[in-house]
């Protein structure tokens, strides 16, 4: 094949099988919106389920008792009808929710596929792997209005000549580092929420299940900010690979500031037994908070400092009014 | 050597200078080393225009940030260097007859400045976010001088005359041979037998670098790019048949000329050397490995050669706190292979590798002296889009650009204006190919005229198109902008 390929001219307007490089498209004018507050519920299904099947019990109640008084043949065929009808909604609502899980689990794959190709494209520059961890992301977040500004940005970058790994970098600095702050005040907050729910809760047993819940959902949280959108099974497999990534970690993050710790348990503990219990609970709720971090980003930490424990460990004991994320 | 412990201090010294005034104004010294038409001048002209007129450096983050306020040509600061001509630059590469700047035949230097939003809680308080870049443009004939401050007269004109009994410069060396066969080292000196041996030497060196032998190492450099010394008795030496060690005797044609080339050195290469070398923060390497890979395996290993003995004159490593006292060296060095657009994107790996293994001991002594590098195919100006072309079944990877009037490629003479898809070769997928001539033939580069800046009314950013020199800034100085 080399031999055949030898160095040519083609003089422009007389060749015909030839394929430009698209000029640089203008810049279209993006509106930039805010940031909704909170993040957004779809319709919820799982109300639909359980009125659906509080309905059928009751109606089942009410069935039984008049069952006895009326002719349930004579009536059967309405009865049965609407019973079968709120049935079926039963089972829609169920396929509906078993839908929402696959596709959670679907999209947290994505996260992690995403990871792999960028990994793949920064060790290996490898420009499949660039184009592909790029494309998925666009996919993931390309119905973000707060970043629809930063993709139009990276689009525009597509044809510019540059290596695969500059390619990551920019969309890690342009696109997914946007998000980091949200997540910071989420895991801020789980912590803060943690330290407080410890210090005040009577029962020992009680704040066990409060923590369990509140870092579940900060996981969801996080996983929904970054583009994952897991349901309820997705939520324990994310817990799951949170709890395994910390086993690895662990030993690392817990040296790193060990002294901090000691510290600022013996004084907080020094004051309020409680308090102090409160403080290395929200302490373990903001370590989950981060390896939970490094599992949601699609991205992995370039340009940006990786955050470490010590930027939430000042806030976990600080409760002044809370500024919603 | 008394005279280079003197500079040496003063080097030490001027970092000392340096570290106070760092405090207020800082200044990154960038070092643009490259040899004669690697593109030196067309680096720094990039440089400035996208920095000036904020191009589109995606990858240079002070920039994608928003962060760089305004940046500014600075009033030249030093009194006896001219001012970078970069206005002339522009205006020869944007007028109506597109063309590249002419050869740089002097010194100059210039100074821009970047009004940046600080990061940081220190620079936001002492200096405001602002950085003076120093760059000096020069004449790379002159850097083949710098490995000549460490030989003796005897030295040079053995490696020398050894070289120009080699390859492909023996046949052009054959008028200066032969006056060299007449000259006795012994016999008394004469004036007119030296400035005969420097003019024949002098035409030997000229007819080194016509493009088609492209040799690079052909020091001393003051012969082919004399400045203002044309004509000076400084430039009037040329190598003798004298062996390392031997004395000259007073009086005689080896004396006056060993006389004379200790005065080059020390009166051109050293003061060269030390005003506008040994004290550089950060260094671009540019190396035209096309030009070198159309004249053949010769002209590659000659500019490996020519480079790599430049590059150890360098100042490189990691600073530390010590580094104020003993001088600071330069810890950041980008190697590059320019014109990278004269081929598709695709081979870029390829050009990078061919470069790696052709710089190699040069990479491994900047690696060994801890300051970081990397190794990048850049064209600071892009004059060429990229296309593919169809043919026999085959998918050509194509650049498409205005070959500038008297280029040649299968047969086909351009005349300057017509726009053509030029398909240059496949580079070998082994970089040792490069360097063992099995590729003749399979390759050639053509020279392109500058592109066209788009003069669409909204276009926000008329900067120049280039091909990673958002890399390179943010490589060389992004830490800066902090």
């Amino acid at each position: 094949m080399t031999s055949t390929r030898r160095p040519t001219a083609f003089r422009l307007p007389e060749t015909e099988d030839i394929e430009l490089e698209p000029d640089l498209p203008e810049p279209p004018i993006v509106p930039t919106q805010p940031q909704p507050l909170g993040l957004a519920r779809s319709f919820r299904w799982g109300s639909v389920l359980a009125s659906a099947a509080t309905s059928l019990i009751l109606l089942w109640a009410g069935f039984a008792l008049t069952g006895f008084i009326e002719d349930l043949f004579a009536r059967s065929v309405v009865l049965g009808g609407v019973a079968l009808s709120l049935a079926g909604l039963i089972a829609l609502a169920l396929l509906a929710i078993l839908l929402r899980e696959v596709i959670g689990l679907i999209r947290l794959n994505a996260l992690g596929s995403i990871q792999d190709d960028a990994a793949r494209a920064i060790a290996a520059r490898d420009a499949v792997a660039a184009q592909q961890a790029l494309r998925h992301l666009r996919r993931l977040y390309g119905r973000r209005p707060e970043l629809a500004a930063a993709l139009v940005d990276l689009d525009r970058h597509e044809h510019d000549i540059m290596d695969p790994a500059d390619r990551i970098r920019i969309a890690e600095r342009d696109i997914v580092s946007r998000l980091d702050e949200t997540a910071g005040r989420i895991i801020t907050r789980s912590s803060r929420r943690v330290t407080l729910t410890t210090a005040v809760m009577p029962a020992a047993a009680l704040d066990i299940l409060f923590v369990a819940a509140i870092n579940l959902r900060m996981l969801r949280d996080l996983a929904t900010l970054y583009g994952g959108r897991p349901g309820f099974i997705g939520t324990l497999r994310l817990a799951r690979m949170v709890l395994s990534h910390l086993a690895v970690t662990g030993g690392l993050a817990l040296t790193d500031n060990i002294v901090q710790h000691v510290l600022g348990r013996g004084l907080i503990g020094r004051l309020s037994a409680r308090f102090g219990e409160g403080a290395v609970n929200g302490i373990m709720t903001a370590r989950i908070g981060l390896a939970a971090l490094d599992i949601c980003r699609p991205l992995p930490f370039i340009t940006r400092p990786k955050p470490g424990l010590a930027e939430f460990l000042q806030q976990v004991g600080d409760f002044s009014p809370e500024q919603k994320a | 050597m008394a005279s280079t412990l003197i500079e040496e201090a003063r080097v030490a010294l001027g970092g000392i200078g340096d570290l106070f005034s760092g405090l207020v104004s800082p200044t990154v010294r960038l070092g643009v080393t490259g040899l004669s038409r690697s593109g030196k001048t067309v680096f720094i002209t990039a440089l400035i225009h996208n920095l000036l007129h904020g191009g589109r450096l995606p990858l240079f983050n002070a920039q994608a940030e928003g962060r760089i306020v305004r940046a500014y040509l600075e009033p030249q600061t030093h009194d006896d260097v001219p001012r970078f001509a970069y206005e002339d630059h522009v205006a020869a590469l944007t007028g109506a007859d597109r063309a590249w700047p002419q050869g740089t035949r002097r010194i100059s230097e210039l100074r821009l400045t970047v009004d940046y939003t600080a990061r940081g809680l220190l620079a936001r308080n002492t200096h405001g976010g602002q950085l003076h870049i120093d760059i000096v443009d020069y004449p790379g004939e002159w850097l083949l001088d710098l490995p000549l401050m460490s030989m003796t007269y005897e030295e040079w004109s053995q490696a020398t005359l050894q070289q120009s009994r080699t390859g492909a410069r023996l046949p052009l060396a054959g008028a200066f041979h032969a006056h060299l066969a007449t000259l006795e080292p012994d016999t008394p000196a004469s004036e007119s037998t030296a400035q005969e041996a420097a003019r024949l030497f002098t035409a030997y060196l000229a007819d080194c670098r016509t493009d088609d032998v492209s040799l690079s190492s052909l020091p001393p450099g003051r012969f082919l790019m004399p400045g203002d010394l044309e004509g000076s008795p400084l430039l009037t030496f040329a190598p003798l048949e004298v062996a390392p060690g031997t004395a000259a005797r007073r009086g005689s044609l080896h004396a006056m000329m060993q006389r004379r080339y200790d005065s080059y050195v020390a009166h051109v290469v050293r003061p060269f050397f030390y005003d506008h070398f040994a004290r550089l923060d950060r260094q671009i390497v540019l190396a035209d490995l096309l030009t070198a890979l159309n004249a053949g395996p010769a002209a590659v290993s000659d500019l490996s050669a020519a480079l790599s003995a430049v590059l150890a004159c360098f100042r490189q490593g990691a600073n530390s706190w010590s580094s104020v006292f003993t001088g600071r060296r330069i810890d950041r060095i980008l190697f590059t292979a320019t014109k990278a657009d004269l081929l598709h994107h695709g081979s870029h790996d390829r050009l990078e590798a061919i470069l790696r293994l052709v710089l190699e001991r040069a990479l491994k002594r900047v690696e060994f002296s801890g300051a970081r590098l990397d190794v990048a195919a850049l064209a600071a100006i892009r004059a060429t889009r990229e296309a593919t072309v169809r043919q026999n079944g085959d998918i050509l990877p194509c650049i498409v650009g205005t070959p500038e009037a008297g280029e040649v490629i299968g047969g086909e003479l351009f005349d300057g204006e017509t726009e053509a898809a030029i398909f240059p070769g496949d580079l070998p997928a082994d970089p040792a190919q490069a360097l063992d001539g099995s590729m003749a033939g399979t390759i050639r580069f053509v020279r392109f005229r500058p592109p066209k800046l788009s003069t669409l009314p909204l276009r926000t950013s008329p900067a120049f198109p280039h091909i990673r020199l958002d890399r390179a800034l943010e490589f060389l100085l992004g830490d800066r902008f902090r």
